[in-house]
């Protein structure tokens, strides 16, 4: 008799989702799923706005990630407009949109992953929390608070105090920035430093503990993709790319599919799935077919597309990244450590930034009416690849909208890394704290944003369920946030 | 040491849920004083630890689904053991608290001020006897600043509308 396990809600994440895990006549794990629960009404609710109006009310679908929609529908504006918004503003919407990975990447890395790399999954769960993290290595957390607030603040000062900032707009930024913050966010620059490059540090001493997890968190063959700069195609220049860029597919062996696309062009290459157990939907690679055209979105995909990252110091963390293994790194465990990269890298990047001669110019901003009918707006948001795909009738207002969120790309690759992590660690047919953990922390290595994805407000809880053969329930896990 | 820390909650494009936002509104226009600072939040995050820790007094600002739209209530936050295990993307208040305590070593007093919400539709206006309260509410929090928070840790509740 086959059995199944459910896992309701997943925690640390951010959205509501369950787990099932289903099991054969010999108790072995035969599938699993991640159900994303909450429902999708975004796009919807957009129609019949003004597209004007497109920046903040998209920037609403998340309380976590804000700045990475404000910059997609931003983008989008400007297409529907038809401008090349000026380069200082571009500037600064980059330098936003690095704030907000260097943020993003620390409340994942610090306050939701942390306890399990300090403590190890199997700990007792009263103590594997940041509170536990604080007793046992403060310094660990402080940085984690301190690293998360010089993000926020560059957006603050950027932008103003508020979470959903309206200083990013179609055909740039509202205001110039000015010297007085520009030397304040370049004050913070130092001891943002200091915690990159002390976490990394840290990291790299504990990553030999988890060689099991390294073989079984998401560690399987599969597309990678993710904005890099335009390049010259067979010249291996290809750098990180989180504001602009072209599209870049590769295979598991790191062979490049597709290239240089433009991000415009999407719908060329991506198609959406729906499977009937989950609200998220589920994007794939359009010539592979569904499902096996997976690939995988975020800073692992990131660093496995590209040829070197483009500043100096992360070009050094990357070379040895990326000497993990030959060849692509696959394991999705590996996740952790290419956000730490990827901090560093951004730190360097607002640094460089700033000190552009032309960072303080008065020219932001670009006007026009709406000059096309449809538009497309790519960023690379923390957590993966971010579309927003507007249509618009003669009075500009929304009469389509799609957008594809970092956490859909990547549904199909956590459905899979789920379904392993169980064949390898559920061996009964009751569940197991440090089985349990696993099932979650493989998730969490994707930092999935189920707000974001499905374009609700909502919570994240767990639900984990064991089910037979026959669907008959055995055992269950119920966690409130 | 600032004096105060306001945190306005909510999200103003559903409509009572942007009570928050109103009265953190308001309190920037009157409180000039710059030990006291003012924040407008989606939700309760992380960093906000840090912020609280330097705050003698933190007051959220906070719509709620309980009760007849308007009425109001302020009750006064202690930090939570069986928090420890529920930090997510964002906090409770009293997770919040704990937080900052854990990590700064320092409690700053907490109240939290809640008002009855009657629609959270997508809409950016407060509803008329939501946005009545915002000036008795504002008031109170106005009082609870000026009244020293060295005075008084004691848990206070008290009853609008």
């Amino acid at each position: 008799m086959s059995k199944q396990i459910l896992i309701d809600p997943v925690t640390r994440i951010e959205g509501h989702s369950k787990i099932t895990i289903q099991l054969d006549d010999a108790g072995e794990v035969r599938d699993a799923q991640f159900h994303v629960t909450q429902f999708r009404g975004f796009e919807k609710f957009c129609e019949g706005r003004p597209f004007t109006e497109m920046p903040s009310l998209t920037a609403r679908t998340c309380g976590i990630c804000p700045v990475s929609h404000l910059v997609a529908s931003a983008k989008a504006c400007d297409a529907l407009m038809a401008v090349e918004i000026p380069p200082t503003a571009a500037k600064l919407r980059r330098i936003m949109n690095l704030a907000q990975l260097v943020q993003s990447h620390a409340l994942s890395f610090f306050h939701l992953s942390s306890p399990d790399l300090l403590f190890g999954m199997d700990s007792d769960p009263a103590k594997r929390n940041i509170f536990g993290v604080v007793e046992a290595h403060p310094t660990l957390a402080k940085d984690g608070v301190m690293l998360r607030k010089i993000g926020q603040e560059i957006i603050a000062l950027l932008g103003g105090k508020r979470i959903h900032p309206a200083w990013v707009v179609p055909g740039g930024v509202s205001e110039p920035l000015t010297a007085e913050k520009r030397d304040k966010i370049l004050a913070m620059i130092p001891e943002a430093y200091a915690i990159s490059h002390r976490t990394l540090a840290w990291y790299k001493d504990v990553l030999e503990q988890f060689r099991d997890e390294i073989r079984t968190f998401g560690n399987f063959p599969s597309m990678f993709m993710a904005l890099v700069t335009p390049h010259t195609p067979g010249e291996h220049n290809a750098e990180l790319e989180h504001y602009d860029g072209v599209m870049r597919f590769i295979d598991a062996s790191g062979n490049i599919v597709v290239d240089q696309v433009d991000p415009a062009a999407y719908q060329d290459h991506i198609s959406e799935a729906v499977e009937p157990f989950s609200y998220l939907k589920s994007p794939y690679y359009k010539a592979l077919g569904y499902p096996k055209g997976i690939y995988r979105v975020g800073p692992l995909a990131r660093l496995n597309v590209i040829d070197r990252c483009g500043t100096p110091q992360a070009d050094q963390e990357w070379a040895e990244f990326r000497a993990l293994r030959r060849g692509v790194i696959l394991s999705s465990f590996h996740q952790h450590y290419a956000r730490l990269v990827e901090i560093l890298y951004g730190i360097e990047r607002i640094e460089q930034l700033l000190n552009e001669p032309d960072i303080l110019s008065s020219h932001v901003r670009a006007f026009a009416k709406p000059n096309k009918y449809e538009g497309v707006g790519v960023a690379e948001a923390p957590r993966g690849t971010l579309i927003h795909h507007y249509k618009i009738d003669e009075n500009g207002l929304i009469i389509w909208a799609n957008m594809i969120i970092a956490t859909g790309h990547n549904n199909l690759a956590m459905n899979q890394s789920v379904k392993q992590v169980a064949q390898h660690y559920v061996k009964s047919a009751s569940l197991q704290e440090g089985m349990l953990n696993r099932v979650e922390a493989v998730i969490r290595t994707y930092d999935p944003c189920l707000s974001c994805s499905t374009h609700a407000l909502g919570r994240m809880p767990l639900l984990i369920e064991l089910l037979g053969p026959s669907g008959e329930m055995l055992d269950q896990i119920k966690r409130d946030q | 040491m600032k004096q105060a820390l306001i945190i306005g909650c909510g999200n103003p494009l559903r409509g009572d849920d942007g009570l928050g936002w109103v009265v953190a509104d308001r309190l920037s226009a009157v409180l000039t004083d710059p030990s006291v600072e003012i924040a407008w939040t989606h939700q309760l995050t992380p960093e906000l630890a840090e912020q609280a820790s330097r705050a003698e007094l933190v007051v959220i600002v906070d719509a709620s689904h309980a009760g007849h739209p308007g009425s109001w209530k302020c009750v006064g936050i202690e930090v939570s053991k069986t928090e420890t295990s529920k930090l997510g993307h964002h906090l409770t208040p009293s997770g919040l608290l704990a937080y900052a305590a854990a990590v700064y070593n320092f409690t700053p007093r907490m109240l939290v001020v809640s008002v009855a919400g009657g629609s959270f539709d997508c809409k950016e206006a407060l509803a008329p006897e939501v946005e009545a309260a915002v000036p008795e509410v504002v008031r109170h929090i106005c009082e609870q600043i000026a009244v020293g928070c060295n005075k008084s840790r004691m848990t206070q509740v008290s009853l609008g509308a």
